[in-house]
């Protein structure tokens, strides 16, 4: 087995056939067919009828009825809308840098030293604390007189800024705190793609006198590539419906002012009872987050291709 | 390496502290009592006794012993199946060179994409109807598909890095698809296995919305559903309650990530041939 | 399927006659039929009020001699958001709750409108003539001419104060006039403590609530019919006042989200202007009414007002129509309402009970109780109820921005209010 081992890893320039025959055609078919009949059936199925809803006037009363494009009209000109839109796109640009840069770094960082499973492992200790104490926790440190306002007035900041209460600032430290939370994830998965590449080519770089930034940048990143596209495609998705930490900590507020599309959407339907245009919201994100993962993972897939 | 690697060992060491700190403030905040909780004094540990009780109270009016065998099932069944069906999916696509496979890789990553929030209502209805609303199936099951669409999409990734000549090499070999998948590609991608295993049962143990919606007995009710009855505007705990409880329910995870250290050690050491 | 009933008293008595009633009633249909002491049926209910969840266990201890308990279910979404869409699409499927938790007002009447809630007349014909309800209470539960619902709980919203900081400010006892109370708060406010408790999530519309209440009932009690408008100088003049006392420093700092009864208890803060829930959670942390904190009723402001303005908000438990149990679901609201289950629940949530039978061991609130049924205060909803949902859900945003940003003039904000007002009255003719 060992023998085989040796041979395992190449780098990710695999030469395509050009007229690859398919001798397995039906057992592929039978090992992806799990994976595609489970998602169909839980999630795509839902998706439809929420789709249907867009298309509807509906309160959860009685059976819904049809407004055609009403209800995409409506939340257009709704500005509430435009900001959770804007916002959405700060999460986007915030995260791809916060958590999956910072998640490269401590990857990086941390590959082969020894021990190095201790050294990663408090940014994945976040990542396990439970979503409820992540939550308090946060709100303990950024509410005003917080832990964090107290090592301001210890360096003599008497009044410093209103972290959750004033927009955009608020979206800024929820997307610090998410961070927190994220790095270690992306480390991890970094981490899983340091791994996958082979030692040979980066030795034979570092006899050429490759060191440091030059190596990473010449040798490491661009072999790192499967990994980053699934890392960045999961940030460019997970960043679109961001939900989850806004809810704990502002439930979007104070007002509406750090909703984003996913928090729009949720108030909108269960809130207001507005099925249509919480339909219509949910519509829009999985268009948006479809198109921009498609056109990015496309990208990386063909660049890895033509190498 | 000799500087160059205590430079960085120091940098990551101190780096790992600032990211305890939150941590740090977790603990200490959770030992505090309602007379020495203040929260302008969240950096001052008020001795250790008070986590006890605040643990307990979080363990009792949390209901929280009902729920942790339950879930423990979930956490573990759940990302070990969506682990194996998405190694599937990913050997498929890329050893097996399925037809179309940008096209069905796109079809299970999409269905991430979904606003969760948004499938509650209408996987309840279906889930009543299948008669499946309520049982410890139907949450295995919301699970599994939850966790697929990562495990497909890394793992597919991960075996494109794998060498096409062992492939062909183990064919040549006379080895069937299935057995080239179970003994050479899966043993292979432990690393990986075993990083979207860590990452997706902690997500299945932190699941709140999903047990909420599925199930309604104590006997299926994931653990997050308890503890969410901790929170809220009427009668809600207090803070530090809530952050033993969000210890208590924290522990397991933390643990997961420890004990699996040595296996994605082994994972890292056959990476590095 | 209607049965007749025996009186409320018989069924509280004991549980072989419940048996029997159970088989006399259950024609055909298991589904109707009574659970035994031993093997109570269980009554899934549905309910947002996780805290509460000791208390209903205790609940069960005692209902399950009559052979009936609460399987209670608690719905996604933590803060109530997404209970109603669960409920309403849960009368889709198979599982529809026997019980229920839901609001009167507006909300309640959609529900009825849909035959969705099994009618309660005659629970509430015996309770009234039982006196196990107080007058008026009737109304919050009345829908086209019939009873919907029974009320799990009431609350008063009244002024806690922290006695500790009263005293140490030299205040003797609780103010009785606005004037007084203001008083009290220049005091406080001079030591160094913030004299009232304000959150811009959840309970933003409180205060908004209690100063034009206090100020002119008529108009308040106009914003839930349309009658009075949001731009209306009376409501304007109140809003400037809320406003100005935020720029003059009455209220806690927005960015506080500590719990408010770790505050008041704590003295971070003075008063705290709360539903008599707050009572259960002061409790849980060891504070004790009439010694560590008391209550007084919210005095009225206006020169014409003649009482003081006492908001009363009820939560109603409520039966599915067409549920699985529904017979018992039904009889257990009428259990709900005797004396047993309300002294359990006033003795584990240390609250009042609306049922006047029951007395609270908080001799403060059970005070305020007593004198509300006595008559001396007018008796008002709670703004959240009492609005049209949408006015509600568009008052949310605009009052938590005036909590968190203090702006210089309310107008702006309160047009906004009205244009959603203006429109749903529109629409409903």
């Amino acid at each position: 087995m060992t023998s085989t081992l040796e041979r395992t890893v190449a780098p990710p320039a695999v030469r395509r056939r050009p007229a690859a025959r398919r001798p397995y055609r039906w057992t592929a078919r039978a090992f992806v067919f799990p994976a595609v009949a489970l998602c169909v059936l839980l999630l795509y199925v839902p998706f439809v009828w929420t789709t249907f809803l867009s298309f509807t006037q509906y309160d959860g009363f009685g059976s819904p009825e049809l407004v055609g494009l009403d209800k995409y009209a409506e939340m257009f000109a709704d500005p509430a809308f435009v900001n959770s839109l804007l916002n959405t796109l700060f999460w986007v640009l915030g995260t791809l840098v916060l958590p999956v840069g910072g998640g490269l770094l401590v990857a990086v960082l941390v590959y082969g030293l020894s021990g190095s499973f201790w050294y990663r492992l408090p940014f994945l200790v976040p990542y396990a604390i439970s979503g409820v104490a992540v939550g308090v926790i946060w709100t303990l440190v950024l509410q005003t007189h917080g832990a964090l306002d107290q090592v301001f007035n210890l360096f003599g900041v008497d009044d410093p800024p209103r972290w959750l209460l004033d927009s955009p600032l608020n979206t800024l430290t929820m997307i610090v705190a998410a961070a927190w939370q994220g790095v270690g994830v992306n480390a991890l998965l970094f981490t899983v793609g340091l791994q996958s590449i082979p030692k040979e080519p980066l030795e034979a770089a570092r006899l050429d006198g490759a060191a440091g930034w030059k190596l990473f940048r010449t040798m490491t990143w661009p072999m790192l590539t499967p990994l980053t596209t699934v890392v960045v495609g999961l940030a460019i998705v997970g960043s679109l419906k961001q939900f989850d930490i806004i809810y704990a900590m502002t439930q979007g507020g104070p007002g509406r002012s750090s909703e984003t599309l996913a928090l729009t959407m949720y108030k909108e339907t269960f809130i207001n009872s507005d099925y249509g245009l919480g339909g219509a919201i949910a519509v829009f994100i999985t268009v948006i987050t479809v198109i921009a993962s498609v056109i990015y993972i496309r990208r990386q897939l063909g660049a890895a291709k033509e190498m | 390496m000799g500087r160059a690697g205590t430079v960085r060992k120091s940098f990551a060491a101190l780096l790992g502290v600032v990211w305890l700190v939150p941590v740090y403030l977790i603990v200490v905040n959770a030992a505090k009592d309602r007379a020495t909780y203040n929260q302008t004094s969240a950096w001052i540990p008020a001795g250790i006794s008070g986590l006890w009780e605040n643990l307990g109270i979080a363990w009792t009016s949390g209901h929280l012993a009902q729920s942790v065998s339950a879930t423990a099932v979930y956490a573990i069944v759940a990302p070990a199946l969506a682990v194996v069906i998405g190694a599937m999916a990913g050997y498929g696509i890329v050893a097996l060179r399925l037809k179309h496979g940008f096209f069905w890789l796109i079809v299970i990553f999409a269905s991430t994409v979904f606003p969760l929030q948004m499938l509650l209502m209408p996987l309840f209805i279906g889930y009543v109807d299948l008669n499946i609303y309520d049982t410890k199936f139907g949450l295995i099951l919301v699970y599994t598909v939850m966790a697929l669409a990562f495990s497909a999409f890394v793992m597919r990734n991960f075996f494109t890095g794998v060498a096409r000549e062992m492939f062909e090499a183990a064919v040549v070999d006379g080895a069937s698809a299935m057995r080239i998948f179970w003994r050479i590609y899966l043993p292979l991608a432990t690393p990986a296995l075993t990083a979207i295993f860590i990452l997706q049962a902690t997500g299945v143990w932190n699941d709140l919305l999903l047990g909420l919606t599925l199930s309604r007995s104590q006997e299926v009710r994931p653990l997050m559903a308890s503890v969410a009855s901790l929170q809220g505007v009427y009668g809600g705990t207090t803070m530090p309650v809530l952050l033993a409880a969000g210890l208590i329910v924290s522990v397991p995870t933390i643990l997961l990530f420890l004990l699996t250290q040595r296996a994605f050690g082994r994972g890292l050491a056959l990476g590095q041939f | 399927m209607r049965r007749s009933r025996t009186s409320l008293l018989a069924l509280a008595t004991t549980a072989s006659l419940a048996l029997t009633l159970g088989a006399c009633s259950s024609g055909g249909s298991d589904d109707s039929a009574a659970g035994t002491a031993a093997d109570p049926v269980d009554l899934t209910f549905y309910m947002d009020k996780a805290g509460w969840m000791d208390s209903f266990d205790a609940e069960n201890k005692v209902s399950t001699k009559e052979g009936m308990q609460l399987d209670v279910v608690q719905t996604p979404g933590s803060t109530a958001d997404a209970f109603d869409s669960f409920v309403k699409q849960s009368f889709r499927t198979d599982e529809r709750p026997d019980l229920f938790t839901w609001s009167t007002g507006p909300k309640l009447q959609a529900l009825v409108d849909q035959g969705m809630v099994a009618e309660t007349t005659d629970i509430w014909a015996r309770a009234e003539k039982e006196g196990l309800v107080p007058d008026g209470l009737i109304d919050n539960y009345t829908y086209n001419g019939k009873q919907y619902c029974v009320p799990l709980n009431v609350a008063y919203w009244v002024m806690y104060y922290n006695k500790h900081v009263f005293e140490d400010a030299g205040i003797k006892g609780a103010p009785t006039s606005w004037d007084d109370m203001m008083a009290d708060a220049d005091t406080v406010k001079d030591k160094g403590v913030v004299p009232f408790h304000q959150m811009n999530v959840f309970f933003e519309f409180v205060w908004f609530q209690a100063l034009l209440a206090s100020t002119d009932p008529d108009a308040y009690a106009g914003l839930g019919t349309g009658e009075t408008k949001f731009t209306d100088p009376v409501v304007v003049d109140v809003a400037q006042q809320w406003l100005d006392m935020m720029h003059d420093g009455y209220f806690l700092d927005p960015g506080i989200n500590t719990d408010p009864q770790t505050l008041l208890a704590n003295g971070d803060e003075a008063m705290s202007y709360f539903g008599s829930f707050l009572t259960g959670q002061l409790n849980q942390i060891g504070a004790k009414s009439g010694t560590d904190y008391g209550v007084f009723p919210f005095p009225k402001i206006g020169p014409s007002v003649d009482k003081d303005q006492m908001i009363l908000e009820t939560g109603p438990l409520c039966v599915g129509e067409g549920a699985e149990h529904e017979d018992q679901a039904l009889r257990y609201s009428e259990w709900w309402l005797g004396d047993d289950a309300q002294q359990t629940w006033a003795d584990t949530r240390g609250d009042v009970s609306f049922n006047p039978h029951v007395k609270s061991g908080d001799a403060e609130m059970q005070a305020l109780a007593d004198r509300t049924a006595k008559g001396d205060f007018q008796v008002q909803q709670r703004y959240q109820e009492m609005v049209p949902w949408p006015v509600y859900t568009k008052s949310r945003e605009v009052f938590g921005e005036f909590v968190t940003d203090a702006p210089d003039d309310p107008m702006d904000g309160l047009k906004q209010i009205q244009a959603e007002a203006d429109k749903y009255w529109a629409e409903q003719g």
